[in-house]
């Protein structure tokens, strides 16, 4: 099942660039935090696919099964603990992040970039 | 064959989430993808993995830009 | 005693959980805050040096291929480790005490975040585990958001969003970067990954460990703000309240030097590598200098210059003999105690006056003498004039540059500190030599003096090392002989 394979890195890719071109180029603040929420499913989704293996089976040792055999069909776990970890601290990044917005957007009214973020230089500029 | 159509599923309300006028819309489009990820996980063998992305992805995450999309303003543009 | 390993960063974890929890209580929480605050200092003292594998599972040697591996999160402490964490335990302690002195009230969340960067950083020297580094790197880039996001100076807010939506483009990026090494080599443990690029296990010239390479060196970049984020760096620093720069500088040197040495471990045999780090600290430090020159804002002026200091360690890293990466071991060290100094001496500034702009300021060496010569003593030590710490180390940078072959590398280092050297006396001129301004409104307030008191400890702390750098050199000396 090679295909499988290559269809979810290929899947994890489009999901990187997509998020990278929404936070990149999109205005809209929050369509631009959507965008960072897709990089880091795409990152995740491709370190499970390093786990997984083919005709492989869940790596949980149930009681009669073969050790052995086990051994050399479970799919290998340690990529599956770290994205446990990157889920959790994804959704709390992005929490802060809409946190940050929301104060911002009650001093500017909108939630468009350009206003509210490449303003910091200018006003500094009429500051002086 | 059913992780090709999740494949799909992915990407295309990945791309329909960032191309909405309406945030909302986007915030649940976001839930969507999630939610076909928890499936593939638990097709590649995670089912650990699967039941957090199930929560957090499908169920935190779009409450959380629809409460921030609520206290700030719906409409993109 | 090895236990005490560990402790490092649980007490400061277990510290800003407890305090934010309890925060209604002002007098508690203030005492309580001091007491954890001393104790960070005093833990990497009394710990003996040695390894501490979490949950005791010991490395194991695998009958197959007879390579040792290693199952558990390892945390290694040395000489290195030691001398690190004991500057930013001291650090932390002394930016506390201000904070306390200054406030009647403290907050609870902003003592939070100063405990948790102190953590994560502390985790992030001491780990031997790649994805262990990746979670507290996210945690201190939460944290250094936090403290910027508390100050009370204007456009923070927009400042700290601006860093977080970097630094969540540059931290998956990171993550990916990590997950090529994991599909290469089956391990995120680095003593294991780089004994396999080592022993020829895996391709070193294939394009995948390549991608690996390029992608965590974008972490690194942005974690240590080197350019094309040095604008960025700079701006978090002149957003943050004083106290707090001097502690968010000591951050990014902790954070930069822990992933350089991992990458330094994993991909020295690729000579890309080493061109590379030379390449960005140059940019660095020739960025760093001449934009502190077109500054107006003293706050700033300093985060530019942070920046270029950072391009000395690089420097020193990227030559990769023993005896430059001493120097730049030498100088990040140097670096977090004088950067710290200056932050709290123009911030002591900016406390008496109200005003940031140098133009707007003059006159100062009357009213704060105290200050303004502790100041012109950091500043010297900045720019490497004898007998200084930052004098010691940068003459090593320059003959580990002439020894290494490169007599350029070596002039521009020179000429970058005669740079450093004119901004910072230019700023020293109009702030506290030029007559004051008829419209400088000196509102007769003092420099707290908790400011005066900690100052005059980094100084002396400063002079020290300048006089004996055999201190430390010796020891870090010792401890790169064993990562080469």
């Amino acid at each position: 099942m090679a295909q499988t394979q290559l269809a979810i890195l290929l899947t994890s890719a489009a999901l990187v660039i997509i998020g990278l071109y929404a936070a990149i180029f999109i205005d809209n603040i929050i369509k631009k935090i959507i965008g960072i929420s897709f990089i880091e499913e795409g990152v995740n989704l491709f370190i499970v696919a390093i786990g997984y293996k083919a005709g492989g089976v869940v790596p949980i040792l149930m009681p009669g099964m073969d050790t052995s055999w086990f051994a050399s069909n479970a799919a290998y776990p340690l990529p599956f603990g770290l994205v446990l970890t990157s889920i959790v601290i994804g959704a709390s990044t992005l929490a802060v992040m809409l946190a940050l917005v929301m104060v911002l957007y009650k001093r500017y009214g909108t939630l468009s970039t350009k206003v509210m973020l490449a303003d910091t230089s200018k006003q500094e500029e009429y500051d002086e | 064959m059913l992780e090709f159509v999740l494949c799909f599923i992915i990407i295309l309300s990945a791309i329909l989430a960032l191309v909405q006028k309406d945030l909302l819309k986007a915030a649940i489009l976001t839930g969507f993808c999630g939610g076909a990820m928890a499936v593939l996980f638990h097709i590649l063998l995670a089912p650990d993995v699967a039941l957090t992305q199930a929560i957090v992805e499908t169920a935190i995450v779009p409450v959380f830009i629809a409460l921030a999309v609520k206290k700030t303003q719906r409409s993109d543009g | 005693m090895n236990e005490l390993i560990p402790l490092m960063v649980i007490v400061p974890l277990m510290a800003a959980l407890l305090i934010s929890a309890f925060s209604k209580f002002n007098r508690i929480t203030k005492i309580f805050a001091f007491v954890v605050a001393l104790c960070l200092p005093l833990i990497p003292i009394l710990s003996n040096y040695g390894l501490h594998y979490f949950g005791g599972y010991e490395p194991m040697l695998d009958n197959v291929t007879g390579v040792m591996f290693h199952p558990a999160i390892t945390y290694s402490f040395t000489f290195l480790q030691q001398v690190f964490i004991g500057a930013v335990g001291l650090l932390t302690f002394l930016v506390i005490f201000i904070y306390l002195t200054k406030y009647k009230e403290v907050s609870g969340p902003y003592l939070f975040l100063l405990f948790l960067g102190t953590a994560a950083v502390t985790a992030m020297i001491l780990t031997d585990d790649i994805f262990h580094m990746f979670v507290f790197f996210e945690i201190l880039a939460l944290a250094q958001v936090g403290i910027v996001a508390a100050s009370s100076i204007d456009y923070s807010y927009e400042m700290a969003l601006k860093y977080m939506i970097l630094g969540s483009i540059g931290s998956p990026m990171m993550l990916l970067g990590i997950g090529f090494l994991l599909a290469l080599t089956g391990s995120v443990n680095i003593t294991d990954i780089a004994s396999a690029v080592h022993m020829g296990l895996i391709d070193a010239t294939s394009p995948v460990f390549l991608l690996s390479l390029a992608l965590i060196f974008f972490g690194w970049l942005y974690a240590s703000g080197l350019p094309p984020f040095h604008t960025i760096k700079s701006g978090i620093y002149s957003k943050a309240e004083p106290h707090g720069a001097a502690l968010l500088q000591s951050f990014t040197v902790m954070a930069m030097i822990s992933i350089v040495l991992i990458m330094f471990r994993i991909y020295s045999s690729l000579p890309i590598f080493e061109v590379l780090i030379v390449f960005f600290s140059i940019l660095a430090m020739i960025l760093g200098v001449s934009l502190a020159l077109t500054q107006t804002d003293f706050r700033r002026m300093i985060g530019f210059l942070a920046v270029g200091e950072l391009g000395f360690i690089g420097l020193g890293i990227g030559l990769g003999t023993n005896f430059s990466l001493t120097a730049g071991l030498f100088q990040a060290l140097n670096e977090i105690l004088i950067t710290a100094l200056l932050f709290i001496g123009f911030g002591a500034i900016v406390n008496a006056t109200n005003e940031v702009d140098t133009r707007k300021l003059g006159g100062l060496l009357a009213y704060h003498p105290k200050v303004s010569i502790m100041l012109l003593i950091g500043g010297l030590a900045m720019a490497g004039v004898p007998p200084l710490n930052g004098f010691q180390s940068k003459l090593m940078l320059v003959q580990a540059s002439l020894s290494c072959g490169f007599p350029e590398l070596s002039i521009l280092a020179i000429m970058v500190s005669i740079a450093t050297f004119v901004v910072f006396v230019k700023t020293y001129y109009t702030i506290f030599l030029k007559p004051k301004p008829n419209d400088l409104e000196l509102e007769n307030r003092d420099v707290p003096r908790s400011m005066v008191l900690v100052m005059g400890i980094l100084l002396i702390i400063i002079v020290i090392l300048g006089i004996f750098p055999d201190m430390v050199t010796n020891g870090i000396s010792s401890f790169v002989g064993g990562i080469l």
